[in-house]
């Protein structure tokens, strides 16, 4: 344990070696991946920035709503990231604790659960600034936006109760069957608007996507923008939690001795 | 407010909620660097 490593950020195996208290083998494989994450971080950056200009200046004036409806290329792949890929992370990865018993796993649904409550208040913040000058009102109890509103209070909750119990297989089971009882509210807000009379827009019917070919293009372009952010803040707080749990496990080794 | 208003506070709002999250990210980042230094100090210290 006597050699010396390269910047922290960059080193995390060797750390965690020396964590374990085992031999510490300096290898160029976690820098060239924190590179790699770190372009990852510059194209997402790229990507947002990209789909703000194809919203603003690409997309054409919708005929009826005008200039407020630009605010639908961010809003709904806001909403897409929130009950897409970050809660269907959560979900699929508290199975994957309750049967495999990995806090690892655990560590991915906790981090995915909070990009997606992040997602899910852009979704809740910019719907009714859309909804203002179109419907006349900020807020309507319509299925749709009372539904993706439960959802917010659920995995606001599910952090609450990470945050307040301490690391470790009891939280993880407690948290999983959260994940896995909460998400049954994705498929409800999902096929809200079929199952019961709403004013929230409708955006794939039986005939298909009925939108101006730029517009679909520029709605795609925004929600490849939103996935590839959302993949590198998971992979980036994902490393976070494995920090914080290599910390806890050196501390303990430090009170041990 | 106008349209643009709403437009223009809609995206404002989008800009402000992914910035505080990148800064608590980025603080969390710093935060997890500055122990792990320490704590390496400390266990390289007792050997």
């Amino acid at each position: 344990m006597t050699e010396s490593y390269p910047a922290l950020d960059r080193d995390a195996a060797p750390v965690a070696a020396l964590a374990d208290g085992g031999e510490v083998s300096v290898t160029p494989g976690p820098a060239r991946r924190a590179l790699w994450i770190d372009m990852l971080g510059l194209a997402s950056v790229a990507l947002i920035l990209t789909a703000l200009y194809a919203a603003l200046v690409v997309a054409p004036t919708e005929a009826v709503m005008g200039d407020v409806q630009r605010i639908f290329y961010f809003h709904m792949p806001s909403a897409w990231v929130a009950l897409g890929p970050s809660f269907t992370v959560v979900f699929v990865c508290s199975i994957l604790y309750l049967t495999k018993r990995d806090l690892k796993f655990d560590r991915i649904a906790g981090a995915s659960a909070e990009i997606g409550v992040m997602f899910t208040t852009i979704t809740l913040v910019t719907g009714p600034l859309w909804a203002r000058p179109i419907w006349g009102a900020y807020w309507t109890w319509d299925p749709r936006l009372t539904t993706t509103l439960v959802l917010w209070f659920i995995y606001v909750a599910y952090l609450m109760l990470r945050s307040s119990t301490p690391e470790g297989h009891k939280r993880a089971r407690l948290s999983a069957v959260f994940g896995i009882v909460g998400w049954i509210d994705v498929p409800i807000v999902f096929m809200s608007i079929r199952w019961w009379r709403t004013i929230h827009p409708t955006l794939i019917t039986g005939q298909g996507m009925q939108m101006d070919p730029t517009m679909q293009a520029v709605l795609m372009f925004s929600l490849a923008a939103f996935t590839v952010l959302y993949v590198y803040l998971l992979i980036v707080r994902v490393r976070q939690l494995d920090m914080g749990s290599r910390i806890d496990r050196m501390r303990q080794q430090l009170l041990m001795r | 407010m106008s349209e643009i208003g709403f437009l223009f506070a809609g995206y404002a709002v989008i800009w402000v909620i992914l910035g505080t999250y990148f800064v608590f990210v980025g603080r969390r980042q710093s935060a997890l660097k500055r122990e792990l230094e320490r704590l390496e100090r400390e266990l390289r210290v007792q050997g």
